[in-house]
């Protein structure tokens, strides 16, 4: 079987958008993910890592935030409401060392006041769980896109 | 009407206005749909591309819980009687969801002992991970495994329960995880003697040994043949191995088969058992130990293989190991074997191959046991497999990688007579490969895949089973040949169809233009863990018949040609996570067994009861049953109601329908049956006109043929819908402008409630459908056959599992009364729908049928009208 590449991705520029980040951009977008629930972790990461993003993931606040200590990513992902921590107050953290990083939240229930105290802070979106996987790769790709728009302009 | 009620209602006039008793009945009804749609929320999340934890299965019961109960609540407000038996069916109930819940790995069977023929991944718990999965090549893939069973860790349990063991292990292995490397002598050594020595010496339950016994002896066909006694603890072979740390004896007679059993229970205490299991933090759960007793497989040939052998040069391959006589010396590795080294691909090339001299091999001894003795000299230096049993083992062993989603460490025999046996199948841990490609990546991550194949589709999709796949798509028109179907390719086809659940243990992966993740071959392609795309758009207009791609159903995305790194990614995961075997997949299964399923069918039949309630879903189709024959006996009793009492409709169709008059929906003039003219309701009035005049009752199951044509066959409707006593009763609530319609015909459930009047912006319908016990693939061909109906006629549709909910507003009356028109015909032409929908070309042609049908129907209609 032999594959003419020529013809096959001149195919592909036909189709719709949806280019990995890998191939369309050197420089790979990082995330970091918080979530006391393991398997939000255990999901999301595998699945964010094969679109092509530089994943890591925590399961534990403190470690989170030894980590943010030490460097900045372009994406963070964090659950509100953990054991132990407020989401709120690693999400002030992250935005004072980092303005421009911007941060999803998931979150099991959202109430107005928590929506308004985190869009205060810099929220980019929330996520509700459930969430479709769909739905969170969609939120990061507006942030890509609002970033690269941020950079070039 | 229980006496008792009638002089309830006789003593206290003026009695609950009626009003307020309908509007009570009103919000039963509604919350029978919330009830329904948390229901078919978590039946999705069983389908593909859902991130949902602990928690969400917490909230989502307690508030099905909490619902249920106000349900049970209501209809004791209603009937103002206390229903105590349904209340404590709901507690029951409760208690096991709860149970469930609680991740105290309730055993679903409470057997001691389990056939291999029934086991699967389901009964983990009961059967251990190593039976589990023999039980999963056996009874899922299909593929000989030896006879046998499993003496449950259910048995275990209670062994040590009685022998007052239990608490003492856990006690013995919480104290030595929180002591660990405190200094040289850490009493491991000691604490495992003493625990072996408690289980060889404990007494069994008489019972136990005696069906254990009895059991062995059939399976050895009273000592005919010999049994082997394998270990199968919590823990071995799943995420950690424990290869080689508990005991498994072989050639074991019926009378010997208990001392076996307590040896490999006690095996679960040796020392280096235990210490594998601190070192490895294994200390937040309890030990316990399944043990599988199975037929020994006199083994001409027998060996290992592993699926993926990285090498640092070349791509991965498969290597198998092999030799004469039984497997246990190749595995213990105490005798040379001859090694294959093959393609992962078909036909799985031959790259390299090492023939050794084998002197020795195991064999059974017919009195009991195994021993050595000497290969036959012109066995010895001749390779002990054919090219034929390679290719065979090849094939078998990347079937259960992709259905284990992990390499694996593969036990097998061929025996004297020829045929292949699986005995073992454990995930083999794979090193994940750093990427070279390039180089500033790799820097800021080793593990992420890089993928620079050009992207063929992306970001459309459903995800229903998720997975990576890579191999030559194989284009299937609608209704092709599936018999020449090659092995190892992907399905690229427009529909989804259950009939491809026969090719699906041959291809590696499925895309679909249309179909839903709720659907049967979504159902089947899940049992099996083949990656599957539904709903991908024009996936058939992209992709070429033969065309190398690989898919990625979680990412949405297709790459042209074979990506190494993502295939190699997906394996060699660190955690070799599944989701399909994570906690949160298996309690959401666990828990809707006991909300989903509907076993309370028939309400005229005796066993239509509180007591025989099994599930959320019974009881609130019994109470729904209860409510709605509870408003019809109070309004024949209602002092209010007395005047304009329920009557019944004479129908031209046998709809068994009571009707309860608000105000103006029947002539003044009606007596206690009420026909056709007499009703003034508008709402109504156009629906029994399409319910009737169009024929749709009457219309037979038909069978639509290969070539579309339609050939008569006259098929009897089953039964169940064709007896009206079946139907219990059903009932419309009407006003001149307003109808509200309950209707159960057969085990198809419809509701319609409307308002059609001259206010335009009150003006609104909404038509629920639900089915009952068809199988799942009619059900869900029907709800979105149904769905695309409504959505001709501009309702918005929603499909939540099998329920369909279709709502329109603000239109004017001739429009709004049109819409009921149509849904009269789509009661009448649903009756027998199950019967038709056998195939997705079904049910294409009953949509056109149908909109055919109702269109020249309705020109009669409006020339008799305006006439």
């Amino acid at each position: 079987m032999t594959t003419n590449t020529a013809d096959s991705s001149a195919q592909s520029s036909a189709t719709q958008a949806g280019q990995t980040p890998a191939a369309t951009d050197r420089r790979r977008t990082s995330i970091l993910l918080l979530d006391d629930e393991p398997i939000v972790c255990k999901r999301l990461k595998p699945f964010f890592q094969k679109a092509g993003y530089e994943v890591e993931a925590y399961n534990v606040p403190s470690e989170a935030l030894a980590k943010i200590e030490t460097r900045g990513f372009d994406v963070v992902i964090t659950d509100l409401k953990m054991e132990g921590s407020d989401g709120l107050t690693f999400l002030s953290k992250v935005k004072a060392l980092y303005p421009d990083t911007d941060v999803i939240v998931i979150t099991g229930f959202a109430t107005t006041e928590v929506a308004r105290e985190s869009f205060q802070k810099g929220v980019f979106d929330f996520v509700t769980k459930p969430f479709k996987l769909a739905d969170i790769l969609d939120c990061v790709r507006r942030i890509e896109k609002k970033q690269r728009a941020r950079r070039e302009g | 009407m229980a006496l008792k009620d009638t002089l309830f209602w006789w003593r206290k006039p003026p009695a609950v206005p009626f009003a307020v008793l309908f509007k009570k009945f009103k919000s039963i009804l509604e919350r029978n749909n919330q009830i329904l749609e948390i229901m078919g929320d978590m039946g999705d999340k069983l389908g593909g591309g859902y991130i949902f934890d602990q928690q969400y299965l917490i909230e989502s019961c307690e508030k099905l819980g909490d619902h249920v109960f106000k349900f049970v609540s209501d209809l004791d407000v209603l009937c103002q009687t206390k229903n105590v038996p349904l209340f404590t069916a709901f507690e029951r109930v409760q208690h096991q969801i709860q149970e469930e819940l609680a991740g105290r790995r309730v055993l679903s069977r409470s057997d001691h002992i389990l056939p291999i023929s029934e086991l699967t991944h389901a009964l983990a718990d009961e059967g251990g991970n190593k039976m589990a999965s023999i039980g999963d090549m056996r009874n899922i893939l299909d593929y000989p495994t030896p006879d046998g069973f499993v003496v449950t860790t259910g048995a275990y349990f209670d062994v040590m329960e009685r022998a007052g063991l239990r608490d003492r292990v856990v006690e013995t292995v919480t104290r030595l995880c929180e002591t660990e490397g405190e200094g040289e002598d850490d009493g491991v050594e000691e604490v495992a003697r003493e625990l072996q020595e408690a289980v060889l010496s404990m007494p069994l339950p008489k019972q136990l040994e005696k069906a254990i016994v009895q059991a062995a002896r059939k399976l050895s066909e009273d000592g005919h043949q010999l049994l082997a006694v394998r270990s199968s603890a919590w823990g071995e072979d799943g995420e950690l191995s424990f290869a080689g740390m508990h005991d498994s004896v072989l050639g074991v007679t019926p009378k010997d088969v208990i001392p076996a059993y307590r040896q490999v229970l006690a095996s679960l205490f040796r020392e280096r058992a235990l210490r594998y299991r601190i070192h490895h933090g294994q200390c937040h759960e309890e030990p316990a130990m399944a043990v599988g007793i199975i037929l020994m497989v006199d083994a001409h040939v027998s060996g290992g293989l592993y699926t993926y052998v990285q090498s640092k040069e070349s791509d991965p391959h498969i290597v198998v190991s092999s030799a004469w006589g039984l497997g246990k010396p190749i595995v213990d590795g105490s005798i040379e074997t001859d090694t294959f080294m093959l393609k992962r691909d078909p036909p799985f090339e031959l790259v390299s191959q090492g023939i050794c001299v084998k002197d020795a091999q195991m064999v059974l001894d017919p009195s009991g046991g195994t021993r050595i003795e000497d290969v036959p000299e012109a066995l010895r230096e001749v390779p002990s497999l054919t090219p034929a049993q390679i290719t065979t083992l090849c094939e078998t062993a990347m079937n259960l990688e992709r259905f284990f989603k992990r390499p694996l460490d593969v036990e097998w025999a061929f025996a004297k007579d020829g045929g292949l046996t699986l005995l073992q199948a454990r995930p083999l841990p794979l090193e994940p490969r750093l990427n070279v490609a390039d180089e500033d990546a790799s820097l800021e991550s080793q593990e992420a895949p890089i993928i620079d194949a050009p992207v063929i589709f992306s970001g459309s999709g459903i995800p229903a089973m998720e997975g990576v796949a890579s191999g030559p798509v194989r284009l299937l028109e609608e209704g092709g040949d599936l018999s020449d179907f090659p092995y190892g390719a992907i399905l690229v086809t427009h529909n989804s169809s259950p009939r491809f659940a026969k090719i699906m243990p041959k291809c590696k992966g499925i895309i679909t233009d249309v179909g839903s993740a709720t659907g049967h071959m979504a159902t089947v392609a899940r049992e099996l863990r083949v990656p599957t795309l539904v709903s991908a758009g024009n996936a058939t207009k992209l992709l070429k018949d033969g065309q190398i791609i690989t898919l990625d159903t979680a990412q949405l995305t297709v790459y042209d040609g074979a990506v190494e790194a993502l295939c190699h990614y997906e394996l060699a995961r660190e955690d070799l996570f599944v989701f399909e075997e994570t906690q949160e997949y298996r309690t959401l299964k666990r828990v809707l067994k006991h909300i989903t399923p509907l076993t309370l069918l028939d309400p005229k039949d005796d066993s239509f009861s509180p007591e025989n309630v099994k599930t959320l879903h019974d009881i609130v189709r019994y109470v729904h049953q209860k409510a709605v024959e509870k408003l019809i006996d109070l309004s024949e009793s209602h002092q209010e109601v007395k005047e304009s009492v329920p009557r019944k409709l004479i129908t031209r169709v046998p709809l068994g329908l009571t009707v309860i008059d608000l105000e103006g929906g029947l002539h003044a003039e009606a007596g206690e049956e009420v026909p056709e003219e007499d009703v003034l309701c508008l709402p109504l009035t156009a629906l029994l006109s399409g319910l009737c005049d169009t024929g749709m009752w009457e219309t037979r199951a038909v069978h639509v043929d290969m070539g579309s044509f339609m050939s008569s066959v006259t098929r009897t409707l089953p039964p169940s819908q064709s007896d009206p006593k079946r139907m219990g009763r059903n009932l419309a609530v009407v006003s001149e402008e307003y109808l509200n319609l309950h209707l159960r015909l057969g085990y198809h459930f419809t509701v319609v409630d409307a308002y059609i009047g001259r206010s335009i912006n009150d003006n609104t319908i909404m038509f629920r459908f639900m089915g009952g016990v068809t199988d799942f693939s009619r059900r869900s061909r029907r709800a979105t056959l149904i769905a695309a109906i409504l959505e001709q006629f501009d309702f918005v549709t929603e499909i939540k599992g099998d329920m369909v909910t279709g709502r329109i507003k603000k239109h004017p009356i001739p429009a709004m009364l049109d819409k009921m028109f149509m849904i009269g015909g789509l009661i009448g032409y649903t009756r027998q729908l199950d019967a038709l929908l056998d195939s997705e070309e079904a049910s294409q042609h009953h949509l056109e049928d149908f909109l055919h049908r109702i269109a020249t129907a309705k020109e009669t209609y409006h020339d008799h009208k305006y006439s």
